[in-house]
């Protein structure tokens, strides 16, 4: 190197300008930094970029697909296969990843890969079962999985517990339990008589409910079907209801002829109970009642025929129902020189507005009333007629006009009374007849009244004969069970029952 | 500098050009040469490689195609299939598919890439490389592929449920971004640097 350079240094110092570089070397091409960077300039770069980012974003994507895997034991596999799904509601949740056979070579374990959004679902106390198809006498299930591929189903614990991997699968689909808000209550029998859980409640021939388990009595005495009731038919079992088996089918072999009596196919199978209720209802049960189980019903059950609130429509208005008050009209007559007590009572409706709406036949005495001997009993107080104002002033036999109701004035009302809105109080009946509920502030006592009972005659609505109502009914505010306002009054006069407009 | 037109054959010859000027065959008017266009050619050709090359692993490896028949369900991606092609013994088919689908268009697109980037870096000429590109680019059959893919939609459709995955984006785009880049590559311009 040092050589070098003392030989370079020699040369510029004896004879550098008659050296001609260009004839021995190669001259280097210059080039500009700028250029070289210029010659990559395309608007297509972007492009690059915007494939790129597809490219990281579509694995992101199907990594975030993937869920967390959870593993189930089962004794057998049931030809569940890999990539069969995991159902609940029979919404895909999840995938079978592997099945492989457990360390104890007893059974398998399956791996299922969760969705993320639902992962919550495999929690402690979840259960796990293959769906397959099971034919036996008294049920077919899993009819989908016999061409199709085999599924696990879920029923996820009740209370939500730890999140967790490891599950202890169902050989078969669980019992499924009553679901919330259902009436569970308990028939004694003589005999099973046929009967399967799962049969079915009929309620005129209406699937209201379900036999959960039949078993035994503790002293092998009786035979107890636990029910369950759905809840939006639970208003329909009173405590004089009645229930019978009608499992399988009767085949009578008379004179006539022949004749078999089966409902349905399926209850020719599982079997089932009817229930009737008589016209006279009584209150409604809690859970855990107990009724007898008649092998056959009574001629009369079949006519009993009732009007009961249920189904959503209660349940909705159940929180806005009107709670009328005792309202009753004592007064003296002359009949033969004495003095004789009269009274007339019926129902009232607390307004928010400090009034009372009634019928005004309720708080009108006839005239045969000896003045003065009027008085109104109302919600524990004792007044005088008057106290009771109307708009028009006093109250008096001569003020009363056959208008039916009227607005009147109470001074003070106990201050627990319930008010009902007065906006939610209709001026007049609706133009068409339509379902209703007599308000009765005893909620098991609510009668509803369906459309086709109704007929129009006049500026009032007649209740068909059909319809039992009790005679302590009357002045009953009646409530539209689609728009939940009080459309009008119940009066009963003898025979016919009417719906007066407030 | 002599050269021949591309289109016709006749031979020109070419005049050292400006950067706005190109040259146009005298007898069928294609062109023959243009400054302008050789540089941005290069960029387009790299850009475009780049994006393929980008696009190539997820549109292999992810799953492309969910069949669902009568509940079965099975889903696979181009990769896992040809495995599953050597698994159950068709090791011919199987061969076919990895070298038409997978490793040639691979090797097409690296050459490609290669090429752009060596033209644009103004290194020696690989003019095996071209070749290699020229021999392979005729049997990278990524595009067939997806042919098959429509035969199979419309003559399933009535019997089996399809669902794409997320392949499919990254295939459909990798088979343009690779035309793209061939088309805009300009052979002349590994051996024409100015």
């Amino acid at each position: 190197m040092n050589a070098s350079t003392s030989g370079a240094n020699s040369t510029k110092d004896s004879s550098l300008p008659s050296m001609e570089p260009q004839e021995v070397y190669p001259i280097a091409s210059v080039k500009n930094l700028s250029e070289v960077s210029a010659n990559f300039r395309t608007r297509l770069w972007w492009l690059t970029l915007l494939c790129v980012l597809v490219s990281l974003g579509l694995f992101w994507y199907s990594r975030q697909g993937s869920g967390e895997l959870i593993a189930i034991d089962f004794s057998d596999s049931f030809g569940l296969k890999p990539e069969d799904r995991l159902k609940f509601h029979g919404v895909e949740i999840g995938a079978v990843e592997k099945i492989e056979l457990n360390p104890e070579r007893n059974g398998v374990v399956v791996h299922v890969r969760m969705a993320p959004q639902t992962r919550a679902l495999a929690s402690e106390g979840a259960r796990f079962w293959i769906v397959r198809p099971l034919v036996s006498l008294d049920s077919i299930q899993g009819l989908d999985t016999i061409l199709g591929a085999k599924y696990l189903a879920i029923d996820p614990s009740p209370t939500g517990g730890k999140l967790a991997t490891r599950f202890q699968g169902l050989d078969t689909a669980p019992i499924v339990p009553p679901s919330e808000g259902s009436l569970e209550i308990t028939l004694d029998g003589d005999s099973r008589g046929g009967l399967e859980s799962n049969a079915p409640i009929l309620y005129r021939g209406f699937r209201i409910g379900r036999v959960v388990q039949v078993g035994f009595a503790s002293d092998a005495k009786s035979v107890q079907a636990r029910c369950a009731i759905d809840p939006e038919y639970r208003d329909l079992i009173r405590r004089n209801s009645k229930f019978w088996n009608r499992s399988g089918w009767r085949l009578d072999v008379g004179l006539s002829g022949i004749q078999l009596d089966a409902d349905t196919l399926a209850q020719m199978f599982t079997g089932g109970i009817e229930v009737a209720t008589p016209t006279e209802p009584e209150k409604n049960v809690g859970t855990g009642h107990r009724f007898k189980l008649y092998d056959k019903p009574d001629k009369e059950w079949a006519q009993w025929k009732p009007s009961l609130a249920h189904g959503e429509a209660l349940n909705r208005i159940a929180s806005k129902m009107p709670q009328p008050i005792r309202l009753a009209m004592r007064w003296q007559e002359r009949s033969f020189g004495f003095r004789k007590n009269q009274q007339r009572a019926g129902w009232c409706l607390p307004l928010d507005d400090g009034r009372v709406l009634c019928l005004s036949e309720q708080i009108s005495a006839p005239n045969s009333a000896i003045p003065n001997s009027i008085q109104f009993e109302l919600a524990g107080l004792t007044l005088n007629a008057d106290q009771l104002i109307q708009p028009s002033g006093p109250v008096s036999p001569e003020s009363i006009a056959s208008s039916n109701t009227r607005f009147s004035i109470v001074e003070s009302l106990p201050a627990d009374t319930t008010r009902w809105p007065v906006n939610m109080v209709s001026s007049k009946l609706p133009d068409q007849v339509c379902d209703v509920f007599l308000a009765h502030p005893d909620a098991a006592s609510v009668l509803a009244i369906d459309a086709a009972r109704l007929n129009v005659r006049d500026s009032a609505w007649m209740i068909d004969e059909m319809v039992t109502i009790g005679r302590d009914y009357h002045g009953l505010p009646v409530v539209s069970a689609a728009t939940s306002q009080v459309i009008g009054f119940l009066s009963i006069q003898k025979n016919t029952r009417v719906i007066l407009a407030p | 500098m002599l050269k021949s037109c591309h289109c016709c054959g006749l031979i020109h010859q070419v005049p050292s050009l400006s950067h706005d000027e190109r040259a146009q065959c005298t007898r069928c008017d294609s062109v023959i040469d243009q400054p302008k266009n050789r540089n941005r050619s290069q960029a387009r050709t790299a850009a475009a490689a780049v994006a393929a090359m980008a696009l190539f692993p997820a549109a292999v490896l992810l799953p492309i195609l969910e069949v669902e028949q009568l509940g079965h369900h099975h889903q696979s991606g181009i990769l896992g299939g040809i495995v599953e092609l050597y698994k159950t013994g068709s090791i011919l088919v199987a061969t076919v598919i990895l070298l038409f689908s997978i490793v040639f268009p691979l090797l097409k697109i690296l050459a490609l890439v290669e090429l752009s980037w060596l033209c644009l870096m103004r290194q020696r000429h690989r003019t095996w490389t071209y070749r290699l590109m020229e021999q392979i680019g005729k049997w990278s059959m990524m595009d067939v592929m997806l042919l098959a893919l429509l035969v199979m939609l419309i003559k399933l459709s009535g019997i089996v449920q399809f669902h794409f995955g997320p392949a499919l984006i990254a295939f459909v785009l990798c088979v343009s971004m690779s035309m793209i880049s061939a088309i805009c590559f300009d052979p002349h311009a590994i051996w024409e640097t100015p």
